[in-house]
């Protein structure tokens, strides 16, 4: 894209977080960055920090030593590394094991009822909240979740079809879960989120057994979504 | 320095060996100090509004994203599952820093703020994008952008 708009008149600067792809393309501009896949401007609610980042990427337009400039930005974000001693802000029992889609149904709602009040402080801490992209009450998730389980095809209004639907309520459960394991303290960094999702939730535990259901589905649309959007490959299960 | 070896299998290898386009050009558009310039953001972590539908899959589109959205409704529809989000949670700047470019405009570092940015579904086939890229581009020069950050997620 940066070529494309550079072609058609407009100077342009990168935030690179893949080297290689930088190589290959050789944009105009670009600054390469230090951080992890999800933050091209580093260090969340730093605005110090990001500015840092913004500025060397727009000086680079300074430069007239062109047509292909890369830079490498110098420090690492702070929350990249783990925070010693970081437990997440809500405490769970520990998962267990289900039986049926009723027993998961009802695991999950109790297991949300605890995560909730986290939640809604993470939203009343930074006036923000990135769940939103299910269509559907969150009230609704574990009935929905259950039917999947099921064998059924359920949908919702805000989407054309159940893998839709599963694959956008599956985002805001783990956005939500997010919010809540980070409501108080200083950022954790992102691996100790996922790790306590994926391992000490029955949430993150649903999530990996909707994905075993969804890819012994007849319906293809469903196998191949729950088959890739739903669980990241380092989470899943050992085969 | 990041950090390929940090990204886990098999995103790693999915991100250094994704095909991208060798181009025979090398445009390089000169412009005023960057104190003058009206800087705009492309972001390609799908961004929407809350409440409007997400990016489909493999979609070649643009949408636009106004300066005077509210920042924290905010929400990435990107179809990948291999990019942290934690940070995101917390901050939207780190994938679209809108606030940053508001505070350097006030700050005298940039010359002012476009009034319209855009976003596009990061990992879609280039040759699919020509159209939002003439769209952009249209756009930001209607806009007299003379700057453009390109944000990945």
């Amino acid at each position: 894209m940066a070529h494309m708009l550079e072609e058609r008149g407009l100077p342009t600067t990168v935030l690179a977080l893949v080297l290689p792809q930088v190589e290959k393309t050789r944009p105009p501009r670009a600054l390469m960055l230090p951080f992890m896949l999800g933050r091209p401007l580093g260090e969340p609610n730093d605005s110090d920090f990001q500015r840092r980042v913004l500025l060397q990427a727009l000086r680079l337009l300074e430069r007239t030593d062109g047509p292909v400039i890369l830079e490498h930005f110098p420090d690492d974000n702070p929350s990249q590394f783990d925070r010693p001693g970081w437990e997440a802000s809500v405490t769970l029992p520990e998962p267990g094991t289900y039986a049926d889609a009723d027993a998961w149904e009802s695991a999950f709602r109790d297991e949300m009822e605890l995560v909730i009040p986290a939640w809604e402080r993470f939203e009343a801490r930074f006036g923000r909240t990135t769940v939103g992209l299910s269509g559907q009450s969150l009230q609704d998730w574990p009935e929905f979740a259950a039917s999947v389980l099921r064998g059924e095809l359920p949908t919702v209004a805000a989407h054309d079809t159940t893998a839709l639907a599963v694959r956008f309520m599956c985002d805001d459960i783990k956005a939500m879960y997010g919010e809540a394991a980070q409501a108080d303290g200083p950022a954790p960094s992102a691996g100790q989120i996922d790790r306590w999702f994926w391992r000490q939730t029955v949430a993150g535990q649903l999530l990996i057994a909707l994905r075993t259901k969804a890819m012994e589905s007849p319906n293809n649309a469903l196998k191949t979504v729950g088959g890739r959007f739903f669980v990241p490959v380092p989470y899943l299960p050992a085969a | 320095m990041a950090r390929l070896e940090d990204i886990p299998e098999p995103t790693r290898t999915a991100v250094a060996t994704i095909p991208c386009p060798a181009f025979e050009t090398t445009p390089f558009v000169a412009g005023p100090p960057l104190s003058k310039r009206r800087v705009a953001i492309v972001s390609s972590a799908a961004l929407i509004e809350r409440g409007d539908t997400p990016f489909p899959f493999g979609s070649g589109e643009c949408r636009a994203l106004q300066r005077s959205a509210n920042a924290d409704d905010i929400l990435i529809s990107h179809v990948s599952i291999n990019f942290d989000r934690a940070g995101y949670q917390r901050d939207i700047n780190v994938v679209y820093p809108i606030d940053r470019l508001k505070h350097m405009a006030i700050d005298g570092l940039i010359g002012s703020v476009a009034n319209t940015h855009y976003t596009i579904m990061g990992s879609t086939d280039p040759a699919a994008m020509v159209e939002s890229a003439d769209f952009i581009a249209a756009a930001f020069k209607a806009d007299h952008v003379d700057a453009v950050v390109l944000a990945p997620v």
